[in-house]
């Protein structure tokens, strides 16, 4: 455990000296890598770790509320985002250029009560949210966004 | 404008006992000490239709009504009636019905409103914003009350949460996101009584640090600020504090024929093992992972495994306060396709054509029982189900990821949930079992 917050250190301290360069102007989905660094700034994470999936790699910001996990393509393009956790992330400051038509749809959307799901769907982005208490969930993707060949289910 | 609400609906309060039955009461005696024999007063509900209170029962065992509380077209929505005090014993006391029955989710929160006759709002004290999966969440203030379950009342005062979404005169900064709870009538349910197989509502995260969005706050006046809080000061599941019969519960509802009715009957009885009409027979049980108490299904070729969500997977849980099945459309295996109609208004529900049989194995978070337990269900077609007066299915379900056990897989059984640090011959919380 220990030794998991030490490594975690270190990768928050080459991240921000690997970010600190970077212009950091556009916000998460739809924007640069680089805006990731603002998303940790503003979720008070810290960068745990990148993997490679499909054609595309994961960066790993994570809090004592929550992990969120950001997609990016190869040409460096946010293309998903997903989270876990005790509670949900502030959304908004994640979704970039689509906050305002992700906030417009969800005041139409309709609570569905006895749910433990909600689907807030625009033109350009999709937003789920699912789970339960100590376990809340969610995702976000612009569609067209998603490189060929990628499956929706991958983001999660 | 607070005050003005407050009066009012305390007025309505008094003049409304009851929606449909059940209310009774006359006045209440919040302000004796000297009285021995009161009961305190009832609310039935703060709605102007719907079903109506139940009864809040006797000794081990409250009545659980499923149905449509408040007229709101609520489906498959099961409460009951619990009583809070201020003090110790019967007197200073308020029973209130149309409270959901939520094994998803811990601790009881109930309505200002609700409440407005025995409890009055404080200026200062510890807030709390509470997230749900459907996109709502609950703000307002921790308070210690005394919870009367059935016959069986706390020993000390636990916390609970009365839900008021302007305490504090919510300022931009505190962050509660989120549709929040306003009303009984706008929510349906007067409360909700977190029931599940874990205690608190946060757990050691919230004693160690602050998580961003919080979900404590310490509030002076207007200002509220995140803070950490101590397990015993959290806001937590109220059977894990009664003197006996605290280890466990059952939800005891009947079987529903397909093709849903208006309404249901059944019981939750407190304890597991601890009484005559509680001790488990034929049951099995499922360990649940000690984080998110989440146990492995496997449906279509697809595993939702336990305790996985350090890695982003999803698990599976039940929780009687989800109103449907929910769980991906399969797109492989065994049932690839066919729940790929979703109901045209309702887009989120599954519509096949015609009723259709499928099955899941669950299996405990310890690989018990070996092979697991196959489980049958079916999926009807939502929108002609719906088209009736009836309210409660056993055949509803929707597109979710993660594989969400809700509210039909209890019609017809009896699901035990095992609180975690306990023990029954059922084996050692978290579990559930049927």
């Amino acid at each position: 455990m220990k030794t998991r917050i030490y490594s975690i250190s270190l990768v928050l301290v080459l991240s921000v000296a690997m970010f600190a360069a970077a212009q950091r102007v556009q916000a998460a989905l739809g924007g640069s890598s680089d805006s990731i660094e603002s998303d940790r700034k503003a979720l008070s994470a810290t960068t745990r770790g990148v993997t490679a999936g499909n054609g595309y790699t994961v960066q790993e910001i994570y809090s004592a509320a929550n992990t969120v996990r950001e997609y990016v393509s190869s040409s460096g393009v946010v293309f998903g985002i997903a989270w876990n956790g005790l509670v949900y992330p502030d959304i908004t400051r994640l979704l970039g250029s689509y906050t305002g038509e992700y906030q417009k749809a969800r005041q139409q959307a309709m609570r569905q009560r006895g749910s433990r799901h909600l689907r807030v769907k625009s033109s350009g982005v999709v937003v789920e949210q699912w789970g339960h208490m100590r376990d809340l969930r969610g995702r976000a993707y612009a569609p067209a966004l998603i490189p060929p060949g990628v499956s929706v289910d991958e983001i999660k | 404008m607070k005050l003005n609400k407050i009066v009012l609906l305390s007025l309505v309060l008094l003049l409304l006992p009851g929606c449909g039955g059940g209310g009774g009461g006359g006045s209440h005696s919040s302000s004796s000490s000297s009285s021995s024999s009161s009961s305190g007063s009832s609310v039935g509900a703060l709605c102007s239709a719907g079903l109506g209170s139940g009864s809040p029962g006797s000794g081990n065992v409250i009545p659980v009504t499923v149905g449509d509380f408040c007229g709101i077209d609520y489906l498959n929505e099961p409460t009951v009636s619990v009583t809070v005090c201020t003090s110790q014993g019967s007197s200073n006391c308020l029973t209130i019905g149309g409270i959901l029955l939520d094994t998803g989710s811990y601790g009881l929160r109930i309505f200002n409103q609700a409440l407005s006759a025995l409890i009055t709002t404080p200026s200062n004290g510890t807030a709390e914003c509470v997230q749900y999966a459907d996109g709502s969440a609950d703000w307002g203030w921790v308070q210690n009350v005394y919870v009367t379950l059935g016959s069986e009342q706390t020993s000390t005062p636990v916390p609970i949460q009365v839900i008021d979404s302007a305490f504090g005169a919510r300022s931009p900064a505190i962050y509660c996101p989120g549709t929040l709870d306003v009303s009984p009538s706008g929510s349906g349910f007067n409360g909700i009584l977190g029931v599940g197989p874990l205690v608190q509502d946060c757990g050691l995260t919230c004693v160690n640090s602050v998580p961003n969005p919080a979900i404590y706050y310490t509030c002076n006046g207007l200002t509220c600020t995140g803070t950490t809080v101590p397990l015993a000061n959290q806001v937590s599941n109220p059977v894990a504090s009664l003197p006996t019969d605290n280890n466990g519960l059952i939800v005891q509802l009947p079987g529903v024929d397909v093709g849903g009715a208006v309404s249901l009957t059944g019981s939750l009885v407190l304890g597991i093992g601890t009484q005559s009409n509680n001790s488990p027979s034929g049951a099995t049980a499922y360990t649940l992972d000690p984080t998110y108490g989440e146990f492995t299904t496997t449906f279509s070729g697809v595993a939702y495994v336990a305790g996985s969500g350090h890695d982003g997977a999803d698990g599976s849980f039940t929780d009687s306060g989800s109103n449907g099945l929910f769980f991906p459309s399969p797109t492989s295996g065994t049932y690839s396709g066919e729940l790929s109609n979703y109901c045209s208004r309702h887009s989120d529900w599954f519509c096949p054509a015609t009723t259709t049989s499928f099955s899941a194995t669950i299996i405990g978070y310890s690989g018990t029982p070996v092979g697991g337990t196959v489980v049958p269900f079916q999926i009807g077609n939502f929108t002609n189900l719906i088209n009736s007066s009836n309210m409660v299915f056993i055949d509803i379900g929707g597109n979710s990821p993660g594989f969400d056990w809700g509210l039909p897989f209890y019609f017809g059984r009896n699901v035990y949930i095992g609180f975690e640090n306990t023990t029954s011959s059922l084996g050692t919380g978290p579990y559930f079992a049927y």
